[in-house]
Protein backbone atom coordinates (compact mmCIF):
# COMPACT_ATOMS: atom_id res chain seq x y z
CA UNK A 1 0.00 0.00 0.00
CA UNK A 2 1.36 3.26 -0.78
CA UNK A 3 -0.18 6.61 0.57
CA UNK A 4 0.87 10.18 -0.17
CA UNK A 5 -0.13 13.02 2.45
CA UNK A 6 -0.51 16.71 1.40
CA UNK A 7 2.54 16.07 -0.70
CA UNK A 8 3.98 19.21 -2.46
CA UNK A 9 7.21 19.49 -4.32
CA UNK A 10 8.84 22.21 -5.74
CA UNK A 11 12.32 22.34 -7.31
CA UNK A 12 14.70 24.56 -6.83
CA UNK A 13 14.77 27.49 -8.25
CA UNK A 14 11.30 27.22 -9.31
CA UNK A 15 8.66 28.80 -7.52
CA UNK A 16 5.58 27.14 -9.21
CA UNK A 17 5.31 23.20 -7.14
CA UNK A 18 5.32 20.28 -9.63
CA UNK A 19 3.15 18.86 -7.64
CA UNK A 20 0.86 20.18 -5.15
CA UNK A 21 -1.02 18.93 -1.77
CA UNK A 22 -1.36 15.28 -2.83
CA UNK A 23 -3.24 12.55 -1.10
CA UNK A 24 -3.35 9.40 -2.73
CA UNK A 25 -3.43 5.86 -1.59
CA UNK A 26 -3.08 3.05 -3.72
CA UNK A 27 -3.60 0.01 -2.19
CA UNK A 28 -2.22 -3.21 -1.84
CA UNK A 29 -2.22 -5.21 -5.41
CA UNK A 30 -3.77 -2.59 -6.94
CA UNK A 31 -2.29 -0.93 -10.56
CA UNK A 32 -2.58 2.73 -10.03
CA UNK A 33 -2.12 4.67 -13.29
CA UNK A 34 -0.86 8.23 -13.42
CA UNK A 35 -2.12 10.86 -16.45
CA UNK A 36 -1.92 13.80 -17.44
CA UNK A 37 -0.23 16.31 -19.82
CA UNK A 38 2.89 16.11 -20.23
CA UNK A 39 4.54 17.93 -17.54
CA UNK A 40 2.47 17.80 -14.77
CA UNK A 41 3.94 15.86 -12.19
CA UNK A 42 3.41 12.37 -12.95
CA UNK A 43 7.25 11.55 -12.99
CA UNK A 44 7.50 13.93 -10.29
CA UNK A 45 5.33 12.01 -7.90
CA UNK A 46 6.94 8.37 -8.55
CA UNK A 47 10.42 9.76 -8.08
CA UNK A 48 9.44 10.88 -4.41
CA UNK A 49 7.80 7.29 -3.89
CA UNK A 50 11.39 5.66 -4.66
CA UNK A 51 13.37 9.04 -3.02
CA UNK A 52 15.01 9.64 -6.35
CA UNK A 53 13.50 13.25 -5.21
CA UNK A 54 12.21 14.39 -2.16
CA UNK A 55 9.15 16.15 -1.23
CA UNK A 56 9.52 19.44 -0.32
CA UNK A 57 6.40 18.73 2.48
CA UNK A 58 4.03 15.70 3.25
CA UNK A 59 4.81 12.62 3.45
CA UNK A 60 5.21 9.11 1.73
CA UNK A 61 4.44 5.84 3.26
CA UNK A 62 4.45 2.38 1.97
CA UNK A 63 3.08 -0.02 4.22
CA UNK A 64 2.90 2.39 6.77
CA UNK A 65 6.07 3.28 6.98
CA UNK A 66 7.64 6.75 6.02
CA UNK A 67 9.77 6.34 2.70
CA UNK A 68 12.39 8.57 4.95
CA UNK A 69 12.67 5.92 7.47
CA UNK A 70 14.51 3.81 4.91
CA UNK A 71 18.00 4.05 3.38
CA UNK A 72 17.15 5.37 -0.16
CA UNK A 73 19.46 2.73 -2.06
CA UNK A 74 17.94 -0.34 0.43
CA UNK A 75 14.69 1.17 -0.39
CA UNK A 76 14.78 1.81 -4.27
CA UNK A 77 16.05 -2.16 -4.45
CA UNK A 78 13.04 -3.24 -2.82
CA UNK A 79 10.91 -1.35 -5.61
CA UNK A 80 10.73 -2.28 -8.86
CA UNK A 81 11.35 0.73 -11.39
CA UNK A 82 10.96 0.97 -14.98
CA UNK A 83 11.40 4.53 -17.14
CA UNK A 84 10.68 4.69 -20.74
CA UNK A 85 14.06 5.15 -22.13
CA UNK A 86 14.56 1.71 -20.10
CA UNK A 87 18.29 2.74 -19.40
CA UNK A 88 19.58 -0.61 -19.95
CA UNK A 89 23.54 -1.09 -19.35
CA UNK A 90 24.53 -0.68 -22.75
CA UNK A 91 28.16 -2.95 -21.98
CA UNK A 92 26.28 -6.03 -20.16
CA UNK A 93 23.95 -8.41 -21.45
CA UNK A 94 20.52 -8.87 -20.78
CA UNK A 95 21.66 -11.58 -18.08
CA UNK A 96 23.98 -9.27 -16.56
CA UNK A 97 21.25 -6.06 -17.03
CA UNK A 98 18.56 -8.58 -15.70
CA UNK A 99 20.93 -9.97 -12.39
CA UNK A 100 21.63 -6.38 -11.30
CA UNK A 101 19.17 -6.02 -8.46
CA UNK A 102 19.35 -9.59 -7.02
CA UNK A 103 23.29 -9.24 -7.66
CA UNK A 104 22.53 -5.79 -4.92
CA UNK A 105 21.09 -7.96 -2.78
CA UNK A 106 23.89 -10.43 -2.01
CA UNK A 107 22.21 -13.72 -4.88
CA UNK A 108 24.78 -16.36 -5.17
CA UNK A 109 25.59 -16.71 -9.26
CA UNK A 110 23.11 -19.64 -9.63
CA UNK A 111 20.59 -18.12 -8.44
CA UNK A 112 20.52 -15.20 -10.49
CA UNK A 113 21.22 -17.26 -13.43
CA UNK A 114 18.16 -19.13 -12.85
CA UNK A 115 16.05 -16.26 -11.94
CA UNK A 116 17.34 -14.34 -14.84
CA UNK A 117 16.06 -17.68 -17.49
CA UNK A 118 12.80 -17.46 -15.47
CA UNK A 119 11.83 -13.83 -16.20
CA UNK A 120 13.16 -13.85 -19.39
CA UNK A 121 10.65 -16.81 -20.19
CA UNK A 122 7.34 -15.19 -18.29
CA UNK A 123 8.63 -12.20 -20.82
CA UNK A 124 8.09 -14.23 -23.47
CA UNK A 125 11.50 -14.25 -24.57
CA UNK A 126 13.79 -17.32 -25.24
CA UNK A 127 16.50 -17.10 -22.39
CA UNK A 128 18.66 -19.37 -24.69
CA UNK A 129 18.91 -17.02 -26.97
CA UNK A 130 18.44 -13.79 -25.45
CA UNK A 131 20.65 -13.94 -22.42
CA UNK A 132 23.92 -13.29 -23.87
CA UNK A 133 22.82 -10.44 -26.14
CA UNK A 134 23.57 -6.84 -25.84
CA UNK A 135 20.85 -4.15 -25.31
CA UNK A 136 22.18 -3.02 -28.68
CA UNK A 137 21.35 -6.32 -30.57
CA UNK A 138 17.53 -6.08 -29.11
CA UNK A 139 14.56 -4.82 -31.04
CA UNK A 140 12.67 -1.99 -29.10
CA UNK A 141 9.81 -4.57 -27.71
CA UNK A 142 12.77 -6.72 -26.45
CA UNK A 143 14.26 -3.75 -24.88
CA UNK A 144 10.82 -2.62 -22.93
CA UNK A 145 10.48 -6.45 -22.18
CA UNK A 146 14.28 -7.09 -20.36
CA UNK A 147 13.78 -3.22 -18.74
CA UNK A 148 10.46 -4.78 -16.71
CA UNK A 149 12.20 -8.46 -16.08
CA UNK A 150 15.03 -6.00 -14.53
CA UNK A 151 12.62 -4.59 -12.41
CA UNK A 152 11.20 -7.95 -11.44
CA UNK A 153 14.35 -9.83 -10.73
CA UNK A 154 13.74 -9.72 -6.94
CA UNK A 155 10.23 -9.92 -7.27
CA UNK A 156 9.28 -6.59 -5.59
CA UNK A 157 5.56 -5.84 -4.21
CA UNK A 158 5.72 -2.01 -5.14
CA UNK A 159 6.50 -1.34 -8.77
CA UNK A 160 6.74 2.00 -10.12
CA UNK A 161 6.57 2.06 -14.05
CA UNK A 162 6.96 5.73 -16.37
CA UNK A 163 5.25 5.51 -19.72
CA UNK A 164 7.17 1.96 -19.53
CA UNK A 165 5.54 0.77 -23.13
CA UNK A 166 5.77 4.51 -24.33
CA UNK A 167 9.22 4.29 -26.95
CA UNK A 168 7.22 1.03 -29.15
CA UNK A 169 4.75 1.35 -32.22
CA UNK A 170 1.30 0.71 -31.30
CA UNK A 171 0.77 -3.03 -32.21
CA UNK A 172 4.13 -4.05 -30.07
CA UNK A 173 2.81 -1.93 -27.24
CA UNK A 174 -0.81 -2.89 -26.75
CA UNK A 175 0.86 -6.63 -26.86
CA UNK A 176 2.87 -5.95 -23.98
CA UNK A 177 0.15 -4.09 -22.69
CA UNK A 178 -1.65 -7.58 -22.46
CA UNK A 179 1.15 -9.55 -21.28
CA UNK A 180 1.62 -7.57 -18.79
CA UNK A 181 -2.10 -7.44 -17.53
CA UNK A 182 -1.93 -11.37 -17.57
CA UNK A 183 0.84 -12.08 -15.28
CA UNK A 184 -0.07 -8.87 -12.90
CA UNK A 185 -3.65 -10.60 -12.68
CA UNK A 186 -1.59 -13.33 -10.48
CA UNK A 187 1.14 -11.32 -9.37
CA UNK A 188 -1.26 -8.66 -7.61
CA UNK A 189 1.84 -6.23 -6.91
CA UNK A 190 1.17 -2.27 -6.24
CA UNK A 191 1.57 -0.49 -9.23
CA UNK A 192 2.28 3.04 -10.08
CA UNK A 193 1.74 3.53 -13.74
CA UNK A 194 2.53 6.23 -15.23
CA UNK A 195 1.00 7.34 -19.23
CA UNK A 196 0.03 9.98 -20.93
CA UNK A 197 -1.87 7.87 -23.00
CA UNK A 198 -6.06 7.90 -21.39
CA UNK A 199 -6.61 4.36 -23.39
CA UNK A 200 -3.19 3.14 -21.44
CA UNK A 201 -4.94 4.60 -18.86
CA UNK A 202 -8.10 2.64 -19.02
CA UNK A 203 -6.81 -0.57 -20.03
CA UNK A 204 -4.04 -0.67 -17.50
CA UNK A 205 -5.37 0.66 -14.29
CA UNK A 206 -8.16 -0.82 -11.43
CA UNK A 207 -7.70 2.64 -10.51
CA UNK A 208 -6.76 6.19 -12.79
CA UNK A 209 -5.68 8.90 -10.93
CA UNK A 210 -6.06 12.39 -13.00
CA UNK A 211 -3.49 15.07 -12.87
CA UNK A 212 -3.31 18.56 -14.42
CA UNK A 213 -0.21 21.38 -13.40
CA UNK A 214 0.89 19.43 -10.39
CA UNK A 215 -2.94 19.04 -8.76
CA UNK A 216 -5.03 15.53 -8.45
CA UNK A 217 -8.22 16.26 -10.14
CA UNK A 218 -9.85 13.07 -10.09
CA UNK A 219 -9.31 9.85 -8.92
CA UNK A 220 -11.40 6.25 -9.43
CA UNK A 221 -12.20 3.18 -11.17
CA UNK A 222 -12.18 3.70 -14.80
CA UNK A 223 -15.72 3.21 -15.03
CA UNK A 224 -16.30 6.07 -12.16
CA UNK A 225 -14.59 8.50 -14.40
CA UNK A 226 -15.78 7.57 -17.51
CA UNK A 227 -19.09 7.87 -16.38
CA UNK A 228 -18.75 10.58 -13.68
CA UNK A 229 -16.03 12.85 -15.44
CA UNK A 230 -15.45 15.17 -12.30
CA UNK A 231 -15.10 18.16 -14.55
CA UNK A 232 -14.22 20.12 -18.27
CA UNK A 233 -10.94 18.85 -18.50
CA UNK A 234 -11.46 15.57 -17.21
CA UNK A 235 -13.84 15.37 -19.82
CA UNK A 236 -11.74 16.92 -22.81
CA UNK A 237 -8.86 14.99 -21.80
CA UNK A 238 -11.09 11.82 -21.84
CA UNK A 239 -11.82 12.93 -25.30
CA UNK A 240 -15.55 12.62 -27.06
CA UNK A 241 -15.73 9.00 -27.76
CA UNK A 242 -16.09 8.83 -23.72
CA UNK A 243 -19.19 5.99 -23.91
CA UNK A 244 -17.47 3.73 -26.56
CA UNK A 245 -14.28 4.36 -24.52
CA UNK A 246 -16.44 3.11 -21.49
CA UNK A 247 -16.78 -0.01 -23.77
CA UNK A 248 -13.42 -1.12 -24.10
CA UNK A 249 -14.19 -2.11 -20.04
CA UNK A 250 -16.33 -5.22 -21.10
CA UNK A 251 -15.44 -8.47 -23.33
CA UNK A 252 -18.17 -9.68 -25.11
CA UNK A 253 -18.91 -12.33 -22.86
CA UNK A 254 -19.92 -9.90 -20.36
CA UNK A 255 -22.68 -9.29 -21.66
CA UNK A 256 -23.79 -11.85 -24.25
CA UNK A 257 -25.99 -14.27 -24.10
CA UNK A 258 -26.43 -18.22 -24.03
CA UNK A 259 -28.63 -20.57 -26.40
CA UNK A 260 -28.21 -18.74 -29.86
CA UNK A 261 -30.68 -20.06 -32.23
CA UNK A 262 -29.23 -22.36 -35.12
CA UNK A 263 -30.98 -23.39 -38.20
CA UNK A 264 -29.71 -25.77 -40.84
CA UNK A 265 -29.99 -25.38 -44.07
CA UNK A 266 -31.89 -27.92 -44.87
CA UNK A 267 -34.48 -26.73 -42.23
CA UNK A 268 -34.51 -23.33 -44.21
CA UNK A 269 -38.26 -24.14 -45.46
CA UNK A 270 -38.87 -24.52 -41.80
CA UNK A 271 -37.45 -21.54 -40.65
CA UNK A 272 -40.40 -19.19 -39.43
CA UNK A 273 -42.07 -21.82 -37.42
CA UNK A 274 -38.83 -22.84 -35.83
CA UNK A 275 -38.30 -18.32 -35.26
CA UNK A 276 -41.83 -18.34 -33.59
CA UNK A 277 -41.22 -21.59 -31.48
CA UNK A 278 -38.12 -20.27 -30.16
CA UNK A 279 -39.37 -16.90 -29.98
CA UNK A 280 -35.96 -15.70 -31.04
CA UNK A 281 -35.16 -11.88 -32.26
CA UNK A 282 -32.19 -13.63 -34.54
CA UNK A 283 -31.53 -17.51 -35.88
CA UNK A 284 -27.79 -17.92 -37.29
CA UNK A 285 -27.67 -20.46 -40.14
CA UNK A 286 -25.16 -23.08 -40.06
CA UNK A 287 -23.57 -25.39 -42.87
CA UNK A 288 -23.37 -29.12 -42.70
CA UNK A 289 -20.27 -29.07 -41.08
CA UNK A 290 -22.08 -27.42 -38.30
CA UNK A 291 -19.89 -24.16 -39.37
CA UNK A 292 -21.96 -20.72 -38.63
CA UNK A 293 -21.99 -19.21 -42.26
CA UNK A 294 -24.83 -16.20 -41.82
CA UNK A 295 -27.65 -15.26 -39.92
CA UNK A 296 -31.00 -13.42 -40.55
CA UNK A 297 -33.46 -11.39 -38.09
CA UNK A 298 -37.10 -11.56 -36.76
CA UNK A 299 -37.75 -8.46 -38.41
CA UNK A 300 -35.65 -9.62 -42.27
CA UNK A 301 -38.03 -12.87 -42.10
CA UNK A 302 -40.75 -10.71 -41.73
CA UNK A 303 -40.31 -8.64 -44.59
CA UNK A 304 -39.61 -11.58 -46.88
CA UNK A 305 -41.95 -13.81 -46.32
CA UNK A 306 -44.58 -11.18 -47.00
CA UNK A 307 -42.70 -10.49 -50.25
CA UNK A 308 -43.18 -14.15 -50.83
CA UNK A 309 -39.19 -14.61 -50.85
CA UNK A 310 -38.33 -18.12 -51.07
CA UNK A 311 -35.37 -20.65 -49.58
CA UNK A 312 -32.97 -19.20 -51.65
CA UNK A 313 -33.56 -15.28 -50.96
CA UNK A 314 -33.36 -16.30 -47.74
CA UNK A 315 -30.18 -18.08 -47.51
CA UNK A 316 -28.61 -14.96 -49.76
CA UNK A 317 -29.49 -12.76 -46.49
CA UNK A 318 -28.10 -15.36 -44.01
CA UNK A 319 -25.21 -15.46 -46.28
CA UNK A 320 -24.53 -11.29 -46.64
CA UNK A 321 -23.79 -11.71 -42.93
CA UNK A 322 -21.69 -14.49 -43.10
CA UNK A 323 -18.64 -12.06 -40.93
CA UNK A 324 -20.62 -11.43 -38.24
CA UNK A 325 -18.89 -13.79 -36.19
CA UNK A 326 -16.55 -12.59 -33.20
CA UNK A 327 -14.67 -14.28 -29.97
CA UNK A 328 -15.82 -13.48 -26.42
CA UNK A 329 -13.08 -12.17 -25.89
CA UNK A 330 -13.14 -8.94 -28.09
CA UNK A 331 -13.70 -5.97 -26.44
CA UNK A 332 -17.38 -4.35 -26.48
CA UNK A 333 -15.56 -1.28 -28.87
CA UNK A 334 -14.36 -3.73 -31.16
CA UNK A 335 -17.44 -5.42 -30.91
CA UNK A 336 -19.71 -2.56 -31.73
CA UNK A 337 -17.23 -1.52 -35.00
CA UNK A 338 -18.07 -4.91 -36.21
CA UNK A 339 -21.95 -4.32 -35.68
CA UNK A 340 -21.52 -1.57 -37.94
CA UNK A 341 -19.20 -2.46 -40.46
CA UNK A 342 -21.12 -5.39 -41.52
CA UNK A 343 -24.74 -3.83 -40.93
CA UNK A 344 -26.32 -6.27 -38.19
CA UNK A 345 -27.72 -5.72 -34.98
CA UNK A 346 -26.90 -8.99 -34.34
CA UNK A 347 -23.46 -10.60 -33.29
CA UNK A 348 -22.51 -14.19 -33.22
CA UNK A 349 -20.35 -15.12 -30.45
CA UNK A 350 -18.01 -18.01 -31.22
CA UNK A 351 -16.29 -20.71 -28.71
CA UNK A 352 -13.59 -22.01 -30.88
CA UNK A 353 -15.37 -23.17 -34.43
CA UNK A 354 -18.81 -23.57 -32.46
CA UNK A 355 -21.65 -20.73 -32.01
CA UNK A 356 -22.00 -20.05 -28.18
CA UNK A 357 -23.85 -16.73 -27.35
CA UNK A 358 -25.59 -14.00 -29.08
CA UNK A 359 -24.58 -9.88 -29.00
CA UNK A 360 -26.98 -7.91 -29.57
CA UNK A 361 -27.15 -3.92 -30.30
CA UNK A 362 -29.55 -3.64 -27.71
CA UNK A 363 -27.18 -5.26 -25.01
CA UNK A 364 -24.59 -2.98 -25.96
CA UNK A 365 -26.33 -0.14 -25.71
CA UNK A 366 -27.98 -1.37 -22.45
CA UNK A 367 -24.91 -1.30 -21.09
CA UNK A 368 -23.35 2.08 -22.04
CA UNK A 369 -26.75 3.85 -20.33
CA UNK A 370 -26.72 1.20 -17.05
CA UNK A 371 -22.99 2.09 -16.80
CA UNK A 372 -23.23 5.84 -17.20
CA UNK A 373 -26.08 5.79 -14.93
CA UNK A 374 -24.99 3.88 -12.37
CA UNK A 375 -23.46 5.18 -8.89
CA UNK B 1 70.71 10.72 -47.67
CA UNK B 2 73.53 9.12 -47.25
CA UNK B 3 74.86 11.32 -45.24
CA UNK B 4 72.00 11.42 -42.99
CA UNK B 5 72.64 7.22 -42.42
CA UNK B 6 75.90 7.56 -42.44
CA UNK B 7 75.65 9.94 -39.11
CA UNK B 8 73.45 7.87 -37.42
CA UNK B 9 75.50 4.57 -37.81
CA UNK B 10 78.54 6.80 -36.49
CA UNK B 11 76.58 8.34 -34.05
CA UNK B 12 74.25 5.15 -32.48
CA UNK B 13 75.21 4.78 -29.48
CA UNK B 14 74.30 8.25 -28.17
CA UNK B 15 71.09 8.38 -30.51
CA UNK B 16 70.32 5.38 -28.59
CA UNK B 17 70.95 7.15 -25.02
CA UNK B 18 69.25 10.00 -25.92
CA UNK B 19 65.72 7.74 -27.39
CA UNK B 20 66.26 6.26 -24.03
CA UNK B 21 65.57 9.42 -21.70
CA UNK B 22 63.24 10.51 -24.51
CA UNK B 23 61.44 7.67 -23.44
CA UNK B 24 61.59 7.60 -19.97
CA UNK B 25 60.88 11.37 -19.77
CA UNK B 26 57.90 10.72 -21.41
CA UNK B 27 56.95 7.44 -19.36
CA UNK B 28 57.38 9.02 -16.38
CA UNK B 29 55.18 11.91 -17.40
CA UNK B 30 52.61 9.77 -18.36
CA UNK B 31 52.41 8.14 -15.35
CA UNK B 32 52.36 10.84 -12.76
CA UNK B 33 49.14 12.49 -15.41
CA UNK B 34 47.12 9.28 -15.26
CA UNK B 35 47.60 9.23 -11.30
CA UNK B 36 46.83 12.66 -11.10
CA UNK B 37 44.10 13.82 -13.64
CA UNK B 38 42.41 10.54 -13.86
CA UNK B 39 41.33 11.30 -10.01
CA UNK B 40 40.86 15.16 -10.78
CA UNK B 41 38.66 14.38 -14.02
CA UNK B 42 36.23 11.68 -11.66
CA UNK B 43 35.98 14.70 -8.65
CA UNK B 44 35.02 17.36 -11.28
CA UNK B 45 32.53 14.70 -12.74
CA UNK B 46 30.43 15.07 -9.59
CA UNK B 47 30.93 19.12 -9.23
CA UNK B 48 29.60 21.41 -11.74
CA UNK B 49 31.58 24.47 -9.99
CA UNK B 50 34.94 22.40 -9.75
CA UNK B 51 34.31 21.49 -13.01
CA UNK B 52 34.01 25.09 -14.51
CA UNK B 53 37.47 26.35 -12.76
CA UNK B 54 39.50 22.96 -13.34
CA UNK B 55 38.71 22.78 -16.82
CA UNK B 56 39.57 26.72 -17.06
CA UNK B 57 43.03 26.03 -15.20
CA UNK B 58 43.86 22.68 -17.83
CA UNK B 59 42.74 25.51 -20.85
CA UNK B 60 45.09 28.58 -19.47
CA UNK B 61 47.92 26.18 -19.02
CA UNK B 62 47.52 24.37 -22.49
CA UNK B 63 48.10 27.98 -24.05
CA UNK B 64 50.71 28.32 -22.45
CA UNK B 65 54.15 28.19 -25.36
CA UNK B 66 55.97 25.39 -23.42
CA UNK B 67 59.29 27.34 -24.43
CA UNK B 68 57.97 30.14 -22.01
CA UNK B 69 56.86 27.35 -19.64
CA UNK B 70 59.97 25.31 -19.44
CA UNK B 71 61.96 29.30 -19.11
CA UNK B 72 59.97 30.04 -16.25
CA UNK B 73 60.28 27.06 -14.23
CA UNK B 74 63.99 26.91 -15.02
CA UNK B 75 63.85 30.33 -12.63
CA UNK B 76 62.00 28.64 -9.52
CA UNK B 77 64.68 27.18 -6.92
CA UNK B 78 63.28 23.92 -6.58
CA UNK B 79 63.31 22.95 -10.29
CA UNK B 80 66.15 24.59 -12.02
CA UNK B 81 67.44 23.19 -15.12
CA UNK B 82 67.16 19.13 -15.84
CA UNK B 83 64.32 16.80 -15.27
CA UNK B 84 61.74 18.16 -12.59
CA UNK B 85 61.22 21.01 -14.58
CA UNK B 86 60.31 19.02 -18.02
CA UNK B 87 58.54 16.93 -15.99
CA UNK B 88 56.19 19.37 -14.69
CA UNK B 89 55.94 20.78 -17.35
CA UNK B 90 54.68 17.86 -19.27
CA UNK B 91 52.35 16.94 -16.70
CA UNK B 92 51.10 20.20 -16.75
CA UNK B 93 50.30 20.19 -20.30
CA UNK B 94 49.03 16.53 -20.06
CA UNK B 95 46.30 18.42 -17.73
CA UNK B 96 43.95 19.55 -20.79
CA UNK B 97 43.68 16.16 -22.84
CA UNK B 98 43.54 14.15 -19.66
CA UNK B 99 41.17 15.56 -17.21
CA UNK B 100 38.38 16.84 -20.28
CA UNK B 101 38.21 13.15 -21.47
CA UNK B 102 38.14 12.10 -18.16
CA UNK B 103 35.23 14.18 -17.76
CA UNK B 104 33.80 14.24 -20.86
CA UNK B 105 33.52 10.71 -21.23
CA UNK B 106 31.89 10.25 -17.77
CA UNK B 107 29.58 12.67 -18.69
CA UNK B 108 28.35 11.83 -21.61
CA UNK B 109 27.52 8.36 -20.24
CA UNK B 110 23.37 8.20 -21.32
CA UNK B 111 21.58 9.99 -18.31
CA UNK B 112 18.53 7.63 -18.39
CA UNK B 113 21.45 4.66 -17.79
CA UNK B 114 22.56 6.40 -14.54
CA UNK B 115 18.81 7.30 -13.46
CA UNK B 116 18.06 3.39 -13.90
CA UNK B 117 20.80 2.11 -12.39
CA UNK B 118 20.37 4.65 -9.39
CA UNK B 119 16.48 3.69 -9.27
CA UNK B 120 17.05 0.17 -8.87
CA UNK B 121 19.72 0.89 -5.54
CA UNK B 122 23.34 1.32 -7.09
CA UNK B 123 24.95 3.61 -4.73
CA UNK B 124 27.46 6.28 -6.35
CA UNK B 125 30.43 4.05 -6.49
CA UNK B 126 28.42 1.15 -7.76
CA UNK B 127 27.20 3.66 -10.64
CA UNK B 128 31.25 4.87 -10.97
CA UNK B 129 32.48 1.94 -10.96
CA UNK B 130 30.39 -0.64 -12.45
CA UNK B 131 28.90 2.44 -15.64
CA UNK B 132 30.56 5.62 -16.08
CA UNK B 133 34.10 4.21 -16.01
CA UNK B 134 33.76 1.27 -17.54
CA UNK B 135 31.58 3.23 -20.45
CA UNK B 136 34.32 6.29 -20.26
CA UNK B 137 37.37 4.49 -20.90
CA UNK B 138 37.59 4.78 -25.02
CA UNK B 139 37.06 8.58 -24.16
CA UNK B 140 39.83 8.49 -21.52
CA UNK B 141 42.24 6.54 -23.40
CA UNK B 142 41.78 8.87 -26.26
CA UNK B 143 43.19 11.58 -23.82
CA UNK B 144 46.00 9.44 -22.94
CA UNK B 145 46.91 8.68 -26.93
CA UNK B 146 46.65 12.77 -27.29
CA UNK B 147 48.81 13.06 -23.95
CA UNK B 148 51.32 10.59 -24.85
CA UNK B 149 51.68 12.40 -28.35
CA UNK B 150 52.14 15.71 -27.77
CA UNK B 151 54.46 14.85 -24.85
CA UNK B 152 56.90 13.63 -27.23
CA UNK B 153 57.23 16.53 -29.00
CA UNK B 154 56.96 18.85 -26.16
CA UNK B 155 59.49 16.48 -24.11
CA UNK B 156 61.72 17.20 -27.51
CA UNK B 157 61.86 20.92 -26.80
CA UNK B 158 62.96 20.30 -23.07
CA UNK B 159 66.18 19.58 -24.47
CA UNK B 160 66.33 23.77 -23.88
CA UNK B 161 66.60 23.41 -20.36
CA UNK B 162 68.85 20.37 -20.13
CA UNK B 163 67.01 17.37 -21.10
CA UNK B 164 69.47 15.29 -22.96
CA UNK B 165 66.83 13.42 -25.55
CA UNK B 166 66.11 13.40 -29.20
CA UNK B 167 65.71 17.28 -28.81
CA UNK B 168 68.93 17.89 -28.12
CA UNK B 169 70.13 16.64 -31.70
CA UNK B 170 68.02 19.25 -32.97
CA UNK B 171 68.99 22.48 -30.59
CA UNK B 172 72.54 21.26 -30.66
CA UNK B 173 72.45 20.85 -35.16
CA UNK B 174 70.96 24.37 -35.24
CA UNK B 175 73.63 25.75 -33.34
CA UNK B 176 76.03 23.53 -34.92
CA UNK B 177 74.08 24.00 -38.18
CA UNK B 178 74.90 20.12 -38.77
CA UNK B 179 71.75 18.97 -40.75
CA UNK B 180 72.52 15.50 -40.40
CA UNK B 181 72.34 15.75 -36.77
CA UNK B 182 68.95 18.11 -36.94
CA UNK B 183 67.10 15.92 -38.91
CA UNK B 184 68.24 12.68 -37.30
CA UNK B 185 66.66 14.45 -34.35
CA UNK B 186 63.00 15.01 -36.30
CA UNK B 187 62.78 12.17 -38.00
CA UNK B 188 63.01 10.30 -34.63
CA UNK B 189 60.67 12.48 -33.25
CA UNK B 190 58.33 12.57 -35.38
CA UNK B 191 58.61 8.72 -36.09
CA UNK B 192 58.02 8.11 -32.64
CA UNK B 193 55.24 10.24 -32.11
CA UNK B 194 53.72 8.46 -34.83
CA UNK B 195 54.32 4.88 -33.58
CA UNK B 196 52.61 5.75 -30.41
CA UNK B 197 49.54 7.35 -31.93
CA UNK B 198 48.96 3.84 -33.96
CA UNK B 199 49.74 2.02 -31.59
CA UNK B 200 47.32 3.21 -29.32
CA UNK B 201 45.06 4.13 -31.60
CA UNK B 202 44.40 0.44 -32.44
CA UNK B 203 44.73 -0.31 -28.48
CA UNK B 204 41.79 2.37 -28.14
CA UNK B 205 39.77 0.51 -30.87
CA UNK B 206 40.35 -2.42 -28.36
CA UNK B 207 38.98 -0.73 -25.21
CA UNK B 208 35.38 -0.50 -26.58
CA UNK B 209 33.23 -2.39 -24.60
CA UNK B 210 31.60 -4.99 -26.44
CA UNK B 211 27.89 -4.11 -26.10
CA UNK B 212 28.77 -0.54 -27.50
CA UNK B 213 30.54 -2.60 -31.00
CA UNK B 214 28.04 -4.67 -31.81
CA UNK B 215 25.29 -3.58 -33.65
CA UNK B 216 21.64 -5.31 -34.38
CA UNK B 217 22.40 -8.07 -36.28
CA UNK B 218 19.19 -9.38 -36.92
N1 LIG C 1 14.84 18.05 -12.06
C1 LIG C 1 13.97 19.04 -12.26
N2 LIG C 1 14.30 20.31 -11.96
C2 LIG C 1 13.43 21.31 -12.16
N3 LIG C 1 12.20 21.16 -12.63
C3 LIG C 1 11.80 19.93 -12.96
C4 LIG C 1 12.67 18.80 -12.79
N4 LIG C 1 12.00 17.70 -13.19
C5 LIG C 1 10.79 18.12 -13.59
N5 LIG C 1 10.66 19.45 -13.46
C6 LIG C 1 9.46 20.24 -13.77
O1 LIG C 1 8.40 19.77 -12.99
C7 LIG C 1 7.21 19.67 -13.74
C8 LIG C 1 6.67 18.26 -13.72
O2 LIG C 1 7.56 17.42 -14.43
P1 LIG C 1 7.36 15.86 -14.54
O3 LIG C 1 7.08 15.31 -13.21
O4 LIG C 1 8.51 15.32 -15.28
O5 LIG C 1 6.04 15.80 -15.44
P2 LIG C 1 5.44 14.56 -16.27
O6 LIG C 1 6.16 13.32 -15.89
O7 LIG C 1 3.99 14.56 -15.90
O8 LIG C 1 5.61 14.92 -17.71
C9 LIG C 1 7.54 20.17 -15.12
O9 LIG C 1 7.14 21.53 -15.20
C10 LIG C 1 9.02 20.06 -15.21
O10 LIG C 1 9.55 21.05 -16.02
MG1 LIG D 1 7.33 12.08 -17.13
Amino acid sequence: MIELHDVTKIYDGQTVPAVEDLTLKIEEGETCVFVGPSGCGKSTILRMINRMIEQTSGDVLIDGKDVRETDPNQLRMSIGYVIQQIGLLPHRTVAENIGIVPRLHGWGKDRVAARVDELLELMGLDPEETRTKFPAQLSGGQMQRVGVARAMAVDPPVMLMDEPFGAVDPIVRSRLQDEFLRLQREMRKTICFVTHDINEAIKMGDTIAIFTKGRLVQHGTPQEILSHPKNEFVKDFIGQDRVVKMLTLFQVHNIARPNPCIIRENELPDIGRKMQQEQAPVIFLVDDSGKPCGLITAEDLERETANGAGTERLKELAYSKRGAFIGGDLLLNDALSYMLEWDTDYLGVMNGRGLAEVLSMADIRECACRKEGDQ
Amino acid sequence: MSDLLKYMVENASIILNYTETHFSLIFSAVIISLLLWIPVGILISRNEKLAGIVLGIANTIFCIPSLALFAVFVTVPFLGLGRSSALLALVLYAMMPMVINVYQGIKIVDKNVIEAAKGMGMNSGQILKEIQFPLAVPVMFAGVRITVVMSTGIAAIAAYIGERNLGRLITEGLTRNNIEMILTGAILVALIAIFFDTVLGAFEKMLVPKGLKIRRSN
